[in-house]
């Protein structure tokens, strides 16, 4: 169980208390839990501040969960290599279960409150492990199990929901969320204050303990070590290999279901589609036929005139189209509203050259287009043909 | 006397400051004050009669375009616009109808009817500054920069002659009538949209109902400055826009509806990520849904309504599987349906919350209470005895062999 190298002086006498194996998984499971209280704890309290602090250190929430998502797994993983190595220590090597709390236990609490009442004078004597690290491995147990179970609810909704009801993913949720913030919380208080602040115990990076530190923490354990009670007698060589081909199918099996779990948890379900959802699917502009703002007069269809004359035709076309401003406004000083003022002109001249529509100003005005009262291009032809006729009046 | 100029003096500066203040408030709800008319700077001898003579002719018309082809009417009706807003005011044609010569056809030069009114929506501006600053901020402005020419400008929905007053001229509150006229107004262009919010739970009740509660367009989108909706920030921010009105208890209690709707959003999955997003990156793409993913972007309809009212379950689950197609029938009670877990409504997270409610402080208080009694008894050893120490951790050999059969 703990081994003496003793090599003269007992100050040089250390007791082992952690395999090669623990201390590292021990190392990575503390990594990887850092972050993920790190990344989880401001995806439980979004609107905090220092939530949104701790994204934009990562770079978004994004970088949040893949390091969330990446530490659970190397975190599994480390489990996995923990259960394996416990269970063969039990199974194969015989490894007393030294982490179940007994009624000892109790015992050592009631003591030690009594000694912080100053009722008692010292501390109760504890085994190979006190009370406090065997609550916080049973902490670590229990909460590695409900966190990795609704974790892997969460990241996989909906092949849980086809064995589970709807309820038990945001039940998952709550859970871990609890669960989280209860685990961060011992640790800082319980962890911190027992190895870091109350005294400063390395055991778990060197491995062991000098006399002095077993003295003060592991007492009874230590006692028993002097009075010669030491670890069980070696076992057979032939005992050993019969136990490790009895083992290996469980560990076979352990290892498969912790494979095929975490096969799962990151890659089977497709959860959710990773385009846009799909928005408004209406046409955007889609303009009413009477958007136009204001209606325009239709003009009426155009009736040949039954004689290209003043008073038959470009009279009474005059006085509708132009007379507004040439009528008697007398817009440029021409009046169209009369035959007598039509042939006489504006200010500039006569408008209308008698015969020769082609340099009637009249003509090439309304020929270019976009005048106020455009004539329409059958009614320039026969304004044209009339003054082409000598604009007759009769 | 001395007395007398002074408080006339200050009282004279009161009254400046006032006048000053009501204007800077007027401008800011659309109101010109009188003062700040551009008429002063323009000519302002010109008489309406005078344009009139020639645009009061209801057949006054003439042809635009390249092909001159397309009529353009160029009458006015005086009657719609002495009872226009402006109209009533006495502000002139010429007032708005800045640059033009008083010859025929004005000196001007147009290819088509858009490029008049593109140019003469710059006179707006002029007296309306704030608005026209905010419409060159909004989607209909970078539409038209695009090339867009259909894009709305100030008269497509103000009109040009038959301007109306929207807002009370003291509160700056829309006027009641005003707000069934307003999705009227952008169906003009928008009309499919329009068919949808009409019927709408929202545009059904402000169309058969005048609801005073319910929003118009221009509650979500805004009036002048009208932002793009189809962006990731706008995305991302609105849930904001539906909670202005859906967390306002004095507007959802007379229905019933739940004021909890953006709390629990929040606290739900799809919220949390949106809500993250819009804070630490409001521009980020993120395809998590906002509010109008599951209830509609304008066809909202009530959660009841048996077509597609999201409280019915298989409404629910389509709904869910617009974004998760493999979800099955279990799925949408996944999603908490905005309850706050209560012993009725999903109990087994109410109950685990418990649980987590006592156990955490439970544990923690007990931890902390072992913590600060050992913290407490090694000060106290340290200063006050210190001659106790070694003998109180030392074992003695007897004591210890008692506790050791559990682990041998």
């Amino acid at each position: 169980m703990a081994k003496t190298k003793a090599s003269g002086a007992p100050k040089a006498e250390t007791f082992n208390r952690f395999t090669f194996l623990q201390r590292i998984s021990h190392i990575v499971f503390l990594i990887t839990f850092s972050l993920l209280g790190f990344t989880g704890l401001p995806q439980k309290f979004p609107q905090s501040p220092i939530s949104i602090g701790i994204f934009d250190l990562l770079g978004g929430v994004e970088n949040a969960r893949l390091i969330h998502h990446t530490s659970a797994v190397i975190m599994l993983i480390i489990s996995l290599v923990h259960i394996l190595d416990i269970t063969y220590g039990f199974f194969v090597l015989r490894k007393p279960i030294s982490m179940i709390p007994w009624f000892n236990d109790l015992q050592h609490v009631i003591n030690d409150v009594l000694y912080y009442i100053g009722v008692r004078k010292h501390k109760g004597y504890y085994g190979r492990y006190s009370y406090a690290e065997k609550m916080e491995y049973l902490a670590v147990i229990w909460g590695t199990a409900v966190m990795a179970l609704t974790g892997f609810m969460m990241w996989n909704p909906i092949t849980t929901v086809r064995l589970l009801p709807g309820e038990a993913i945001p039940a998952a949720k709550a859970a871990h969320g609890g669960e989280a913030v209860l685990a961060v919380l011992a640790i800082i208080i319980w962890h911190f204050y027992n190895v870091h602040i109350k005294t400063i115990n390395k055991s778990m990076f060197t491995g062991h303990l000098d006399r002095h530190e077993m003295e003060h923490e592991h007492p009874a354990e230590l006692a028993g070590i002097d009075e010669g009670k030491v670890a069980a007698p070696a076992i057979p060589a032939k005992t050993l290999r019969l136990r490790r081909v009895i083992y290996a199918p469980f560990a076979l099996v352990v290892t498969a279901a912790f494979g095929l779990g975490i096969f799962y948890l990151v890659g089977v379900e497709n959860t959710a589609i990773s385009t846009m959802p799909i928005g408004e699917t209406a046409q955007i502009f889609s303009p009413l036929p009477s958007a136009t703002p204001r209606p325009t007069p239709t003009p009426a269809p155009f009736v040949a005139p039954s004689a290209v004359t003043w008073n038959a035709f470009a009279g009474p076309l005059f006085v509708e189209k132009c007379s507004n401003c040439h009528g008697i406004n007398g817009a440029g000083g021409l009046n169209l509203s009369t035959y007598q003022t039509a042939i006489k002109g504006g200010s500039n001249g006569p408008d209308i050259v008698s015969k020769d529509s082609a340099n009637s100003k009249l003509a090439q005005v309304q020929s270019a287009g976009g005048h106020p009262g455009q004539l329409s291009a059958d009614e320039l032809t026969y304004v044209k043909k009339w003054i082409d006729a000598g604009a007759p009046e009769k | 006397m001395r007395l007398r100029k002074a408080f006339l003096t200050i009282g004279l500066a009161i009254l400046f400051i006032a006048i000053g203040f009501s204007f800077s408030a007027a401008n800011a709800i659309g109101r010109v004050p009188l003062a700040d008319m551009p008429n002063s700077s323009l000519p302002a001898d010109v008489d309406n009669a005078a344009c009139l003579k020639c645009h009061a002719n209801q057949n006054f018309n003439t042809t635009i375009g390249i092909q001159k082809k397309d009529l353009f009417d160029l009458s006015v009706d005086a009657d719609e616009y002495n009872h226009s807003v402006h109209g009533q005011i006495g502000i002139t044609c010429v007032g708005c109808h800045i640059g033009f010569e008083a010859t025929s056809g004005h000196g001007l030069v147009f290819n088509s009817r858009r490029e008049v009114t593109l140019k003469l929506n710059a006179a707006c501006g002029e007296c309306h500054k704030l608005q026209g600053q905010q419409q060159k901020d909004s989607v209909h402005s970078s539409a038209l920069a695009s090339g867009m020419l259909e894009a709305a400008l100030c008269t497509d929905c103000h009109s040009a002659h038959a301007v109306k007053r929207l807002k009370d001229q003291n509160t700056g509150q829309l006027l009641p009538e005003t707000r069934t006229w307003i999705p009227l107004t952008c169906e003009k262009c928008h009309s499919t949209i329009y068919e949808k919010y009409r019927n709408s739970v929202h545009g059904a009740a402000l169309t058969d109902e005048k609801n005073p509660d319910v929003p118009t367009c221009i509650d979500c989108h805004g009036v002048h400055s009208i932002e793009d909706p189809t962006t990731s920030a706008f995305r991302l921010s609105s849930p904001q826009i539906c909670a202005k009105c859906h967390t306002d208890p004095n507007r959802m209690d007379k229905y019933g509806i739940s004021t909890q709707v953006l709390n629990t959003y929040v606290s739900d999955f799809h919220g949390t990520t949106v809500t993250i997003f819009s804070k630490t990156s409001p521009d980020a793409v993120t395809n998590k849904p906002v509010c109008y993913d599951c209830h509609g972007v304008h066809d909202i309809v009530k959660v009841d309504d048996p077509q597609r009212g999201l409280s019915i379950k298989t409404n629910l689950l389509k709904t869910c599987q617009k974004c998760h197609p493999n979800a099955n029938i279990n799925f949408p009670d996944a999603w908490l349906s905005h309850y706050i877990p209560n012993p009725q409504e999903y109990p087994i997270v109410y109950y685990i919350n418990l649980f987590y409610t006592f156990l955490i402080p439970g544990v923690l208080l007990s931890m902390g209470a072992l913590v600060v009694m050992d913290f407490s008894r090694m000060m106290i050893n340290r200063f006050s005895r210190p001659q106790v120490s070694s003998a109180a951790k030392k074992p003695t050999k007897s004591s210890p062999t008692d506790e050791e059969a559990h682990h041998g």
